[in-house]
């Protein structure tokens, strides 16, 4: 067994028996759905409803229905996509990243972790979609064999990288997530009393038996797709980065782009951690499995990460001024003193500033402080990359063609939309998945768990 | 003897000789009796029920309904015999000449499959083979759903015949002919035969300036100007390069501005930024009151420093504003160093100035001042139309017929409600809709006509298409009402047989003109400085309030094409407005009435209006921009707008000018104003007016043209690397494009030609099929123009500037954006760079933009998926992206075109209309490149050069644009690639453009 040192803290607290583990975490699968949850489910499924009704009208009628201009041809379309893809990075961060290194925390969050990671890539996803003036002809930027004689995707595009790295990390995410269910999914099957149920989960188990031969199997897949996934945790980002830096426009031809993108994906996708669990751990009372420790952790990740885009952006200035090019110096002079200074400063308020909080353990096993940071460090990352695309190209090399951009309702009534289907699908989770991995979490009960602890300080290690 | 031989039709009746038996029964079917067929068993037994019959027959009919509810066929007939002209998909191009009561051009008229699609200039034309952008827009008029269909008599629908007689009867000896100035001397013919008294004037009326030259002369005719005889301009009010004097001397002005010795030394006094103005080397904000009082000065120095006692007294004229008191001096020295050299022109509408400028021009000997030859285009007469009206409110006047006028717009203020009015016009406008009855006139496509623009040149109009709709040429309808039964073909070949001399009548129409020897206008000696007394004369005295005036615009003219949609489209050189007039106002005035203008989030211009009463008129909620380089105290506001029955396009655009000046007077100082709560929106296309010190326009002087070597001032960017310093064209991360193989065509633009005047872009939406998208869009800055001209002004901060006196970048940069008071202008047309390291091409995804072996960036619109990740990644900015279906949204019905049945008729046909979400952008004219290579393949010969060009250079007056292939030593381009002057706009990013510029110079130390 695992000789854990006893100076770290617990990560499961009360008396805890494997059998309190597995009641608590099926319990919000197998009872009546809370009030709270119709009312925070009806709201996300009016936004999601919102959303479609705002997509639908802009495929239906253009782009143009959206506040883009000859200048600035991307907007919130792009700085939504980046913003998703940048929350959903904290979930394989968190399961793969993590397993590797042993961080033995990650058990209680990575499930949730990853769930979120999914929902958000499905809304990235879909700005891609939707953003393009023909939706009807997406299929080309797949390479397909097709009948238009020699045409073929452009292999020097880096939307295209996208697309790829955009759909591997959606399927490898994914299949990491279930094989991590599968044990759990066949605890559920073993309760279920309604046959429906019990037969749904019949077939989400793939038949799990709990045999050591499972085991083995179980163990061996998850540290190979803890593998694969970890250097997608790092090319996502990265690719999304070439978006911007391999372009010629100031402000997005940047070098820093690939790492800065990665330390702020994680930044945001660790906010995004913190502000659904200390809502889910407050609900479904799991406040034993997701305790002030794994917070705390969280928390220093979101510093450090937030350290690192802080520096980022200082480099990005310096760099600027150090450059010489003039256009360089402008833009970015520009993006703290143009007409945009209010999104830089938010940002820099936002993703700087308010993290270095973090450096107080008082402030930083703060609950209510740690949610109303989570939810700062959103707003500034959506800021972050509202800064780059838009104050970038609003004012790049000819002033004759410099604009400014205001989205419209259909812009605010997409983002909104995508917010309520991220939430519609994770309540939908919250309700139906077990929302810890009950079976990965019972490992460490005996070594991390309070009463075992205490166990070993009152009668010894052995 | 006979043998009775037996023949077998086939093999198979030799094998088997009972099968011609059988096949003969079968030959007939019997008849199966009712009997048997219901006593038929298997009948009885078939699966076959009458539900299901009826089920088949049921859908059968469906399907046959269906199948027969086709999209409604729009018929196409071919030609059952093919004309000898007309071969399907290659154009043909006829010479005629357009006149429009305000511009006159000699052109050439390209129509595909018997529609005119495209106005070309008459280049070899002796005068006027020059297109603005006006002309330019003038085909789509044709096309103009708003023309009137057929005659009217008492608002109702008649025949010819029946209109003709109802108008003849109203016509008495107390009824008069109301036209615009008449140059036809066919239509002239038909006036003389109609017998009326004939009245007429122009909405932009040189009548004063004409009484001058006729008091000398007899003739209503303005000079000439041979600009190549010209060292040093000034022009006093007068934007020469745009709407004065009825003469295009745009590429005369070009070729004068050639920079290097004798290079043409431009001045100008103005109160508004002209395109002349902007064009300048030296321009003085003086008012328009003012204009008499400087050239008074002037004249007083020339006569003061030449020999006196053959010249007139000196004039008495008021002393000049302390800020332009020397410019002026200084001018009046450049001018007599000149001498014959010089050259003044007057804008202002008074005789007293027009005599001053000419005594000007005769006491130097001005060369380019050429008096034996008179331009007509603006013959109006303003006394004569005053009488009229005078005589119509006095009731001695029962009918007027009205030809190209508008009274009821351009004199609001004269009340007709008294007279009849038989208008012959092409449209319900705000007269016609009073007349008693109207008479349909032809676009000028559509009609015969003849002109004498000017001396020693007569022209034919010929048509180019059968009329649209039941409308006649205008001297037909005239000859009608004389009782003349005679086509307009006729009248046009009997008045060229007077006029044209020996020229066959088919070489006229193929040449579309001729030129004539015999000079019009007779020197009586007369016209001499010594002759013209100006010591009499009352100066105009400089007025210090606010003062108003009005002008045109490059787009709008008089406002001949009032319901076209490009003209409004087009956005004003200067102030980059489009959709709008407005009054100009210095911003200073914004100040003192607390006017402001600036952009809302969206970078829409929006800013207050103004109540503005002129000589007690008052008009309220006017917008107000604020224009660098507007003279204080001066407020301007165009012409042509604030229509309200031209049409769905025009309809309620913009304020009418004439409501608070009629377009007789020339200026009011009885000026009062008033900022308005009342908020406008404008349709700006340009946001930030300054380089921002930026190396966009490169901008140098003469002497340092003149003596500095090239690579000190056109200094081409560098790069250190590994290999040492390249330039741009060789620090390269991709490989090469093969550029040697094939043709590479280039583009060179001479920012010291262009004057900004805005032909080529209408040209190339035209060319193009460039959609029109209305002001609101606009607004959003989502016009789709292909080719742009930028303006920028000139800022009084400089990076010198802030480096001397350590001012910091944030302030530096601030004031950059803040245009000069009196700045200096500068355009540059930008269209899609056709780089050959294109950033746009590298990041669509599926390949839908790529380049050429022959230098060319190509858009393949049915690929683009509409990313628009090219448009931002462009560093020039111009990828146009089709937010909407411009072709079917509603949004779009009133402006766009290709909306309308006959709009549509305009649309190129070897250029796709876009769709809904893709990119479009400027292709260097693919199709003509490549209709000129296939014609020059079908000879079997090379390309030459000047063959084909695009239809912006074709467009351009100037010659600022010049397209060819630089793989051809010898080509005119590639010369210009040579040259010092050249540099490649943004050539640090390492686009490695096929699109180069020539950089500016202005003739100054």
């Amino acid at each position: 067994m695992h000789y854990e040192s006893p100076v770290r803290n617990s990560l499961i607290l009360g008396d805890k028996s494997y059998k309190d583990i597995t009641n608590d975490i099926a319990k919000p699968v197998e009872s009546k759905a809370p009030r709270a949850w119709w009312i925070a489910f009806s709201t996300a499924f009016v936004m999601f409803l919102w959303g479609i009704g705002c997509i639908l009208y802009t495929i239906g009628t253009g782009i143009g229905v959206w506040g883009l201009n000859k200048t600035v041809d991307w907007a919130w379309d792009i700085t939504n996509f980046v913003w998703w893809v940048g929350i959903g990075h904290a979930g394989t961060l968190i399961s793969a990243v993590l397993l590797l290194f042993r961080q033995k925390w990650r058990m209680a969050i990575n499930r949730s972790a990853e769930a979120m990671t999914i929902f958000s890539v499905i809304q990235a996803g879909l700005f891609p979609l939707i953003h393009m003036g023909r939706i009807w002809m997406a299929y080309w930027v797949m390479p397909i064999p097709n009948q238009f004689g020699s045409l073929w995707v452009n292999f020097n595009s880096p939307l295209l990288w996208d697309v790829f790295a955009i759909s591997t990390y959606l399927t490898v995410s994914t299949v990491f997530w279930y094989v991590g269910l599968i044990p759990d999914f066949a605890m559920i099957r073993d309760r279920a009393i309604n046959p429906v149920q019990k037969h749904i989960y019949k077939i989400l188990s793939f038949g799990w038996g709990g045999k050591a031969k499972h085991w083995q199997r179980f163990e061996e897949v998850s540290l190979v797709l803890a593998g694969l996934a970890t250097p997608l945790v790092l090319s996502v980002h990265t690719i999304v980065s070439f978006d911007f830096a391999t372009s010629v426009i100031p402000g997005w031809h940047t070098t820093i782009f690939p790492p800065y993108f990665v330390a702020g994906a994680i930044f945001s996708g660790f906010a995004m951690v913190q502000t659904l669990l200390l809502i889910v751990r407050k609900i479904f009372k799991m406040e034993d499995y997701i305790n002030i420790e794994h917070i705390e952790m969280m928390n220093i990740v979101i510093m450090v990460t937030g350290s690192i885009v802080g520096v980022a952006y200082i480099t990005e200035l310096f760099i600027a001024w150090y450059s010489g090019v003039e256009y360089e110096q402008y833009a970015f002079l520009n993006r703290a003193t143009g007409p945009y200074w209010w999104a830089y400063w938010a940002m820099m308020t936002c993703n700087v500033f308010s993290p270095q909080f973090m450096w107080s353990k008082k402030l930083r096993t703060n609950l209510i402080f740690t949610f109303v940071i989570s939810i700062v460090v959103n707003i500034g990352m959506w800021f972050e990359r509202f800064v780059i695309i838009v104050t970038s190209i609003h004012r790049d090399y000819l002033p004759s063609s410099w604009s400014m951009f205001s989205p419209t309702f259909v812009d605010i009534g997409i983002y909104i939309g995508t917010i309520g289907f991220f939430f519609v699908l994770f309540l939908l989770y919250a309700r139906t998945f077990p929302v810890i991995a009950q079976a990965e979490l019972k490992t460490i009960l005996k070594s991390s768990g309070e009463n075992f602890k205490k166990h070993h300080d009152e009668h010894g290690a052995h | 003897m006979t043998e009775n031989n037996k023949y077998w039709r086939g093999i198979e009746e030799r094998s088997n000789p009972e099968l011609t038996g059988k096949l003969a029964e079968n030959e007939f079917s019997n008849e199966v009796s009712s009997a048997d067929f219901l006593g038929n068993d298997e009948v009885v037994e078939s699966k076959t029920s009458r539900r299901d019959f009826l089920k088949f027959m049921g859908f059968s009919t469906a399907a046959a309904t269906l199948a027969a509810c086709e999209a409604p066929i729009v018929e196409s007939i071919p030609y059952v015999v093919k004309p000898d002209s007309l071969t399907p998909g290659l154009p043909s191009y006829y010479a005629t000449s357009m006149f429009d009561g305000m511009d006159y051009a000699s052109i050439l008229v390209k129509t595909r499959e018997g529609r005119p699609i495209k106005v070309e200039p008459n280049t070899d034309a002796n005068f006027n083979g020059n297109t603005n952008a006006r002309t330019q827009a003038s085909v789509l008029s044709l096309y103009d759903g708003a023309r009137l269909r057929n005659p009217k008599v008492s608002g109702e629908d008649a025949s010819w015949g029946d209109a003709l007689a109802a108008a003849k009867a109203m016509l008495t000896d107390k009824s008069v002919l109301l036209t615009s100035s008449v140059i036809s001397p066919a239509l002239k013919t038909a006036i003389a035969k109609l017998g009326l008294r004939h009245v007429s004037f122009d909405a932009v009326s040189s009548s004063a300036r004409l009484n001058v030259y006729e008091g000398f002369t007899g003739k209503r005719g303005l000079p000439t100007i041979d600009l190549e005889n010209a060292e040093t301009v000034f022009a006093v009010g007068a934007d020469f390069l745009g709407d004065w004097g009825g003469q295009n001397l745009m590429a005369a002005y070009a070729n004068r501005r050639k920079p290097g010795k004798g290079m043409l030394r431009h001045l100008q006094a103005e109160a508004g930024l002209s395109i002349s103005g902007s064009n300048s080397d030296v321009r003085i904000k003086a008012r328009v009151s003012e204009y008499e009082a400087i050239l008074a000065h002037i004249y007083n120095r020339v006569i003061a420093e030449l020999d006196r006692s053959k010249l007139s007294a000196p004039v008495r004229t008021p002393a000049l504003r302390q800020d332009i008191a020397s410019s002026v001096e200084a001018v009046a020295t450049e001018l007599i160093s000149a001498g014959s050299g010089a050259l003044v022109l007057n804008g202002l509408n008074t005789e007293n100035a027009e005599r001053l400028a000419l005594a000007i021009n005769l006491a130097l000997g001005s060369k380019a001042f050429n008096a034996s030859k008179f331009v007509y285009t603006a013959n109006g007469n303003d006394q004569a139309a005053a009488e009229l009206f005078a005589d119509a409110a006095a009731g001695s006047v029962d009918t007027i017929v009205t030809l190209g006028v508008n009274p009821a717009y351009q004199t609001p203020l004269v009340d007709l409600t008294g007279v009849n009015i038989v208008a012959i016009a092409d449209r319900q406008d705000e007269t016609t809709s009073k007349a008693k009855v109207t008479l349909p006139v032809s676009h000028y496509l559509e009609s015969w006509s003849d002109f004498r623009a000017v001396d020693g040149h007569y022209a034919v109009g010929q048509p180019t298409i059968s009329p649209l709709f039941d409308s006649k040429s205008a001297v037909e309808i005239l000859n009608s009402l004389a009782g003349g039964s005679e086509t307009a073909k006729t009248l046009i070949q009997e008045s060229a047989a007077l006029h044209a001399g020996s020229i066959s009548w088919n070489a006229l129409l193929h040449d579309g003109y001729v030129s004539t020897t015999a000079a019009e206008v007779s020197m009586n000696g007369s016209m001499d400085a010594r002759m013209i007394d100006l010591s009499v004369i009352e100066v105009m005295k400089p007025q210090s309030g606010f003062e108003f005036y009005t002008y045109t615009k490059t787009g709008m003219g008089v406002g001949e094409n009032a319901n076209n949609p490009w003209t409004y489209e087009l956005p004003d050189p200067i102030s980059r407005l489009s959709w709008d007039n407005y009054i100009v106002m210095s911003a200073a005035d914004a100040v003192e009435l607390g006017i402001e203008v600036a952009a809302e989030s969206n970078g829409a211009m929006t800013g207050n209006t103004l109540n503005i009463t002129v000589d007690g008129r008052i008009l309220k909620n006017v917008p107000v921009w604020i224009q660098p380089g507007q003279t204080k105290g001066t407020f301007g506001l165009a012409i042509g707008f604030g229509r309200t029955a031209v049409g769905k396009v025009g309809n309620n655009v913009g304020v009418n000018a004439f409501e608070l000046l009629p377009s007789f007077n020339v200026l009011s100082t009885q000026v009062s104003a008033a900022a308005s709560e009342v908020e406008h929106g404008f349709a700006s296309v340009q946001l930030a007016h300054t380089m921002m010190g930026r190396k966009i326009v490169n901008e140098i002087s003469l002497p340092t043209f003149m003596n500095i070597s090239h690579e000190k001032w056109n200094e081409k960017p560098t790069f250190e690397t590994y290999k040492g310093p390249l330039s741009a064209f060789e620090a390269n991360l991709w490989d090469d494009h093969d550029h040697e193989t094939s043709h590479m065509w280039n583009m060179s633009i001479d920012l010291n030609s262009c004057t900004g005047c805005g032909a080529c872009v209408v040209a190339c939406s035209l060319e193009n099929n460039v959609p029109v998208v209305g002001k609101e869009e606009v607004r959003r800055h989502r016009d789709m123009h292909w080719l742009r001209i930028d303006r920028y002004y000139s800022s009084e901060m400089t990076a010198e500037l802030a480096d001397e006196n350590g001012i910091g970048a944030i302030e530096k940069y601030a004031k950059m954006e803040i245009p000069s008071e009196s700045p200096d202008v500068v355009f540059q047309p930008v269209m899609c760079q056709h780089c050959n390291h294109a950033p746009c091409e590298t990041v669509c995804p599926v390949g839908a933009t790529v380049h050429s072996r022959e230098g060319l960036n190509h858009m393949a619109y049915n690929r683009c998926i509409g990313t628009r990740y090219c448009a931002n990644n462009c560093p020039y900015k111009v990828r146009r992206f089709n937010w909407f279906n411009y072709k079917g949204n509603e949004k779009f019905t009133d402006v766009n075109p290709s909306q309308d049945d006959y709009g549509r008729m305009v649309l190129n046909p070897d250029v796709t209309v876009r769709a809904r979400g893709v990119i479009e952008k400027c292709s260097l004219c693919i199709q003509r490149i490549q209709l000129g290579k296939l014609e020059a393949k079908k000879d079997g010969r090379m390309l030459t050069d000047g063959e084909f060009t695009t239809a912006c250079a074709q467009a351009c007056g100037s010659n600022a644009i010049v397209f060819g292939d630089v793989n051809n030593p010898e080509s005119e381009v590639s010369l210009l690639k040579q040259e010092g002057r050249a540099y490649h706009l943004l050539e640090e990013v390492g686009t490695q453009p096929s699109v180069f510029y020539q950089t500016k110079v202005r003739n100054r130390a």
